[in-house]
Order: C-alpha cells, then structure tokens, then sequence
C-alpha cells in the first residue's frame, strides 16, 4: 500500500513537470515575412459637367453629345435675402402683481382669483405691420416668482400661439414661500412649428399676441395663503432667437440692397487658362416669389471687378407680386439677356473669373398698400437670380487648369517599401500638361513632385508615372496635388463624352508582422 | 492560471485514486501536431516567432501543390481506471476515467496560403478561391463514469466541461486582382465564433473488444466523445460582402476614399449574432483495430480512426514483437489524418504483475528534423 502511494506521487510529479514544460516551454517573439501587394486604389475623373459644378450647387446641368455637344445649364445661382422679413427681435415682457393694501396677513382661501386679464404683447422693433407668422425657430424662456406664504397658482394664456393646433399655455403653481426667499420656477417652451396670429385680442391689430393671465390660488391644494401688503408675485416672459418660416401682413416701403456675390471658378479648383464660351442663350433672370411689388433696379454687373454694361442696367423694374393662391407659388419673372452685355460677358467668363457681382436695390410695395396687408414670404422660397444658358462645347483652349487634391491620413505599414502607380487617360481632343506634388506634413520628407504629358485624344495612349513609397512617406499625413492643364491647337470641337480618367494603384513589399 | 488549476485537479485525481487498492488503472499523456504543407521548421516560427524566409514557404507551396493545406494538433491527459471488485450481484465493474483534452484544426486553399505569405502581386489576372478556409479549436474536461463487462468491453456516460470554443470558416471567397491593376473583386461570406464562457455537455465512451481463445485474431473498437455540449452566450460574426471595384472615386456615391474615411471600419460589413445558447457536437472519435498474430511472439496490426476533425481517417498498420519477458516493441506505418504517410514506433516495459510503461513517437524523424512535417508522442502507464 505504501509502496502504491509513493508511485503515484512519483507520476503526480511527472504530470505536472510534463504540463508544465508544455504551457511555458515557449518563448515567443514576433513572427514576421513579407508578401508582395499589388492593388488598384483610385479610379476617378473629370468631364464637362464637373467643370461646370463646381460653379453652382444647385443648378441641373445637362450635356447633350453630339458635333458639338450641347451643355445646358439651368438653375438658382443666388438667393435674395430680406432681413428685416426674417428676423424678428427678442422681446420681454414682464407682469408684477402686488397687493392693494399694507400690513397682514390676510387670508386667501383655495380657488381664489387674484388677477385675470386679458392683453396685448407688443412685439416691438419691428417696422412692418405683420398679420401672421410661421416660426420654424425660437423659443419662450419665463421666469415666474411669489413671496406669498401660501400655494400660488398662474396661467399665462397665449390663443393666438398654436402648436400643432394646440394654444401654447403656461400653468406653474407655486409653493409656498419662506417670507425671506421668493419662491421661483423657470423653463423654456420651443416654439419651433408655432403658428402665430398678430392681430391681437381684438383681431384688428399688428405686431400684438393675444394673451390672457390668471393668477390665484389653487383649487386643488387646501391651503389658505396668508398674504401681505409687501408681498409680490413676478412673471417674465423672454421670446426669443425666433426664426421665421413664413410671414404675412404689409411689408411697408422699404429699399433693401440688392447685391449677390456668385463664386464662378474656384482658384482653388481652376487656377488659370482660358477657355473659349460662346452661349448660344443665356438669360439671368429675377425670379419674385414674395407676394409683395417690387421696383428692381440692377445697377452694376462686373466680373471680377470689371464692369459690364447692359441695356437694362439702371432702369426701374417694376416687378408685380408673385400668386401663392394656388397650391405652388407662381413667381413673376423678370428677365435680362446676358448675351446683349458689352464686353461680352462670356469673354470674361472664359478667362475663369472668380466671381460674378451684381449690385443694385429693390423697392418693396413701391405703390404702398395695394393689397390690403395681404403681402406674404415664406423664406423655403426665396426670391432668385436664376441662370439658363446654353453653350456649344467648341472653342480654343488655351492653359486651361484643372486641380484635384486629396488629403490622406498617415498609415502604419512598417516596412513598405514600392510605388504608387499614376495612370491618366485622356479623352480630350486636346494636349494635357500633367503636374503632380504629394506633400508630406512631415518636414523630414521633402515633397515628391511629378510631371507628365498626355497626348490628345484619339492618339493619347495611357500615360504612367511611378512614385515610390515607403514606410515614412505612407505613415506622414499628406497631401496629394494634382494639376493638369490643357492647350488646344486651335478652335476644337468637344462631343460632350470627352473625361480624364485618372488611376492609381500600389504596387509593393510588406513586412508583416505576428506579434 | 485556469490551465494550472486543471493540472492540478488532474494530478490531485490521480493521487486520490490511486489511494484506493481496489482499483485498476491506467494514466496517458499524449501530444502531437502534425500538416501535410507545413514543416516543422515554418511551424515552430509561426508559434515560437521569426522571420519566415520566403524559401521556406515556397518549400510550403510545393508541398501543398493543389491540395487543401491542414494543420491539427492534439494533446491531453487521460486517466481510465476500473474496479476489481463485482458491482453488486453482478459480473460487471464499476469504470471510469477522466480526460483533458485540447483539439485545433486549420484547413486553407493553396490561393490563400498564398495571399497570407507571399501577397497577391503574384497572382494577378488571377482567381484565388478561398472557399472551405477554416479554423476551430476546443479544449474540455470529461469525467465519465459506467459498467465494464467481460473482455474489458465498457460503456462511460461523462459529463464534459469545454473550456473553449471557436469556429471560423470561409463558406466561400474570392479575390481577383486584375494584371493591369484596374480591378479588384473580392467576396467573402462566412463566420467566426466563440463561446463567452464554459460550456457543458454530455459524452459517451465505449469500447467493444473482440477476443476469442479459438479466434487467431482480435478486434478492437472505440469510440470516445460522442455527445454535445451547450454553449452559453454564443458570439458570431458573420460577413457576406462583394467588393468589385476599379478604384475608389474621391469622392461622391458609392465607395470612395471619402466614404471609407467616414466609414466605421469593418463593423458595416459584420454582422454580430448573439445567441442565449448554441448546440454542438463533440469532437468525437473512433478507432477500429486489427490484431493478428504471425508467431508466439510477433503479431500484425491495423487501426483505423476517423473523428477528431481530422479532415482524412487516419490509418495505421504495424508489426510488433515481444523481446524477453519484460519488452514489447513495434513499428508502424500511419498515413491520413492531417499528413502524410510517416512511420511511427513504440516500446513497452513491464513488472509483471505491477506495472507497465508505454512510449509511441510518431514520426522519430521528426524530432530531429526541421524539415518533417509534424510530431508526436504518447506515454502511458499501466497499474496492473
């Protein structure tokens, strides 16, 4: 038996040596070899249609192939904006109820009435004679305080404020308070989507909201409230940052400057060169969608700070209010043919201005109150300047810059080494000069900077260029530049379905490693 | 720490039973890995770390040619014991035994032990297919406990805890890279899951032993491990997603390098299953052997074994023969299982009457050699 025992600790402690040499016999250091990468990364472009983009966000563009193509352009190149319409200013309005008598205390039993009055918030500030507004913003902070020992209740009333086509209402009852401390209760109503009638408890007023305040005690709470001739109670009302959706009413007499400052080329994007647009039409046109007159006059047209003169510069329009009876407003559009301006306006544009300025004023109701305080805006449809043209892609091109940058995030590939494959194919019946810079926001590495030509369509073959690569150029943020400028021979005919193709791919050696 | 309380409970085990004269017993440790790509060279960097020379793995790709690459290995401890005592009227004996075991199985394509060691830059205008990848692993306790009857046939019903569990395959993929670097396709659809904590089962172990005076020869059939466990709070990860693209544009619809920017990374193309329990088999195993004796003292054996997860059965045959009272010795050819054809030979010593010691290496070359293709090694003792 003893002899038994003994063996069996014998290979008890052979097991455990043996498990242990296989859970801590292994040293472990990183497991590492390299593999060859090979992988298309970019595979984009540009056409006509994203040269013309980039001069407006809103507008449709359509090019239509053909000999020539035809590029359309249509769409909204500016809103008019008309502050003193959308922006209203915050008012306050504050009511103290104090007693009419000195000493106490006087007992007030439950469901005792103090106040009960029904009057008129002034929105002050404004110039025009507003019937009705629609907020799309704002809000109502109040702030109600009482010094009276006993439960106080109040309920501010606003009828002619509707939510959802619920009346906005306040009903705060307080505690009561310490006869040292004023009792306080604060808080916000959003009035976002508040329809708001301005004329007033009478309904025959401007600029007012009903409102209707009680005060008193509750019925609810069997308390009686002892009162004071010193005693007060506060409520303070703060509209504001109200932010306007629609307006209605008399917009009055007012001028309001008429000045739009339209961003054509981005520097940015098209640097330079010169691209030959003749329209074939090309109208700018004032689109009135304020149910209100308007006497427009354009004053100055200039690009980039040259002037243009045009037959209908400074001469009052009067332009009629805009028809929103039906279901769509009806705009009244006034229009001007840019092709009537001298210098030519597309002579300018073809050097790749920056900017398109108009400058000039608008009288609103020029005939004063025509409609009886029927004028009417709503601010998701804003008066525009509207551009339709249509231009034939055929002209000269001369050093005619395009620019794409990318901006790309370091990444870790310790131990890569290879190339960054640049391929551009060239659809353009015209010559490309192809520079490139990828700059390293790490100052060690000095920029790696490329260049290329690409030959004209059909006879372009695909241009490559190599830049290589490695592990500190991949882990540093940089930035990847690439500008081409194209040159014709002459006046050249586009058939709309010309676009640069440009690819990038990576080629190289990777060491990975396990840890 | 959790492993060093396994040990420990194992060893404590044995001790308890081997304070008990009315039992007969017998304890296994055992461990082996073996590929029929992976040498052990490119094994032990893989596990113990280093650089892997691009030679080694062309020896890998070689080895492999078109065939799907495996890996497997399985190690753990197992003690069996029995009663020498009749339970109650009958001619049966109390048995039982318990087992740690751990149990890894990895399957690939040529294609992606490609990509993985040498890149995809030299199998452009190529389509590498992924299908049928995978990875599992498990590692469980079993104690079990039944009935043996004559011949030393028994039957144990355990009960097994699985410590761990995962399973990731690749139900299907592919990547493509075309030769002029314009297009990539890639797809993958399949899974990667574990077990969040423990999980518990049930398992039977039986063995059938045909042995007759008037029969020359004997028949032996094991089965071990069959039944399931229970896993609380399985977690999978699941994708299904074709990329195809020339490159990516800037910016705009679809996939661009500002839309990956702004992506979340991986987490848009996995989808993250969380099950309150998942059901699973064991991973069982059975051995079927062959004895025929050639002379008093020599014999011809055959084994066959399928289970484990080992994408082939495994096949063994040998010759054996008794030296002097005391030694037994043989040598054996295997082939199947996760490799391929290798010899293996065993010893065996014995106190007649007291006890016996057992060692079978698998692949003696192996040990070595860095050049052979896995390892392995059983060592048993007897209580006669």
């Amino acid at each position: 038996m003893k002899r038994l025992h003994t063996r069996i600790r014998f290979h008890q402690g052979l097991f455990v040596l043996l498990l242990a040499a296989l859970a801590f016999g292994c040293k472990r250091e990183p497991t590492t070899w390299t593999v060859d990468v090979a992988l298309p990364l970019i595979d984009d472009g540009w056409s006509w249609v994203d040269v013309i983009e980039a001069s407006s966000e809103n507008g449709s563009i359509d090019v239509e192939e053909g000999a020539p193509a035809v590029l359309r352009f249509e769409g909204p190149v500016a809103d008019w904006e008309i502050p003193s319409l959308t922006e209203l200013p915050d008012t306050i309005v504050a009511q103290e109820l104090t007693p009419d008598f000195m000493g106490g205390p006087f007992p007030v039993p439950p469901g005792t009435v103090l106040l009960d009055s029904e009057e008129d918030i002034v929105f002050q500030g404004i110039d025009q004679q507003f019937s009705g507004l629609v907020l799309s913003g704002g809000r109502i902070d109040y702030l109600v305080e009482s010094s009276t020992n006993g439960h106080v209740e109040l309920q501010y009333a606003f009828p002619s404020v509707t939510i959802g086509g619920e009346p906005v209402e306040l009903k705060v009852v307080l505690p009561p308070s310490d006869g040292v401390a004023f009792q306080t209760e604060s808080g916000a109503i959003d009035l976002a989507g508040a329809v708001i009638d301005l004329t007033g408890v009478s309904g025959n007023e401007i600029n007012r909201i009903a409102s209707r305040l009680v005060i008193g005690t509750p019925a609810d709470i069997t308390d009686t409230a002892q009162v004071y001739g010193t005693d007060s109670i506060r409520v303070r009302m703060h509209f504001q940052d109200m932010v306007v959706e629609q307006v209605g009413g008399y917009f009055g007499q007012e001028t309001v400057a008429f000045d739009v400052d339209q961003t054509v080329f981005q520097p940015a994007d098209f640097p330079g060169g010169f691209l030959q647009i003749e329209p074939t039409r090309a109208t700018l046109q004032f689109r009135n969608t304020i149910a209100a007159d308007l006497r427009l006059q354009l004053d100055a047209l200039s690009v980039d700070g040259i002037s243009v003169s045009h037959p209908e510069l400074g001469v009052p329009q009067q332009i009629a209010r805009a028809d929103w009876s039906g279901e769509e407003v009806e705009p009244t559009v006034w229009e001007i043919d840019l092709l009537e301006t001298a210098p030519l306006l597309f002579d300018l544009l073809g050097y790749l201005p920056e900017a398109i300025t108009a400058s000039g004023e608008a009288l609103l109701n020029p005939l004063g109150d025509v409609s009886g305080g029927q004028d009417f805006l709503d601010t998701r449809e804003p008066p525009q300047l509207y551009l339709d043209f249509e231009w034939p892609l055929e002209g000269a091109v001369e050093d005619f810059r395009v620019v794409r940058s990318l901006a790309l995030e370091g990444t870790d590939l310790a131990g890569f080494t290879g190339e960054l494959i640049v391929r551009i194919t060239n659809g353009y019946p015209v010559h490309w000069n192809l520079n490139g810079t990828w700059d390293f926001e790490d100052p060690v590495l000095d920029p790696e900077v490329f260049s290329s030509e690409v030959a004209a369509f059909p006879m372009a073959e695909v241009t490559e260029v190599r830049i290589p690569i490695d592990e500190a150029r991949l882990a540093s943020s940089a930035t990847l530049i690439i500008e081409a400028a194209m040159t014709s021979e002459g006046p050249v005919q586009f058939t709309g379905a010309e676009r640069v193709r440009l690819q990038v791919a990576c080629e190289g050696t990777y060491q990975v490693s396990v840890q | 720490m959790r492993g060093w309380l396994a040990y420990l409970f194992l060893a404590l085990s044995c001790a308890a039973q081997g304070q008990l004269d009315s039992l007969t017993w017998e304890a296994t440790a055992w461990g082996q890995h073996r590929s029929n790509t992976l040498s052990n060279e490119l094994v032990g960097l893989l596990i113990h770390g280093g650089h892997i020379d691009r030679t080694l793995v062309e020896s890998a790709q070689a080895a492999q040619a078109g065939e799907m690459g495996a890996f497997g290995y399985a190690s753990g401890v197992a003690v069996t014991w029995r009663s020498l005592r009749p339970w109650k009227e009958t001619e049966s004996r109390l048995c039982g035994s318990i087992q740690f075991k751990t149990l890894g199985d990895i399957r690939w394509t040529p294609e992606l032990f490609d990509l993985v060691f040498t890149g995809n830059a030299g199998h452009l205008g190529r389509w590498d297919v992924l299908d049928g990848s995978r990875f599992r692993a498990g590692t469980w306790i079993q104690a079990a406990i039944g009935l043996e009857g004559a011949n030393r046939n028994r039957i144990e019903l355990g009960i097994v805890y699985r410590l761990r569990s995962t399973d990731a395959r690749i139900r299907n993929g592919h990547l493509y890279v075309s030769e002029g670097l314009d297009y990539l396709s890639g797809y993958v659809r399949g899974h990667m899951g574990w077990a969040e904590g423990g999980s518990w089962g049930l398992a039977i172990n039986a063995e059938w032993h045909f042995l007759r005076e008037e029969a020359p020869f004997a028949f032996h059939l094991r089965v071990q491990n069959l039944g399931f466990t229970v896993a609380p709070k399985w977690t999978e990860l699941q994708v299904d997603t074709l990329v195809e693209t020339t490159g990516l544009t800037f910016s705009g619809p679809g996939l661009s390098v500002e839309s990956l920017t702004e992506s979340e990374g991986a987490s848009e193309v996995i989808t993250t299953l969380n099950e309150p329990y998942r059901f699973g088999l064991m991973p069982f195993r059975i051995d079927a052997s062959f004895e025929y004796p050639l002379g008093p003292r020599s014999g011809w054996d055959v084994q066959a074994q399928i289970g484990d997860w080992m994408p082939v059965p495994r096949a063994v045959t040998g010759y054996r023969r008794a030296i002097g009272k005391r030694w037994q010795a043989g040598v054996q050819l295997v082939a199947g299982g996760w490799g391929r054809l290798r010899p293996a030979a065993w010893a065996r010593w014995r106190k007649p009457g007291e006890y016996a010691w057992m060692l079978f290496v698998e692949d003696p070359f192996g040990w070595g050699s860095n050049a052979a293709y896995g390892r392995g090694i059983t060592l048993r003792y007897q209580n006669l």
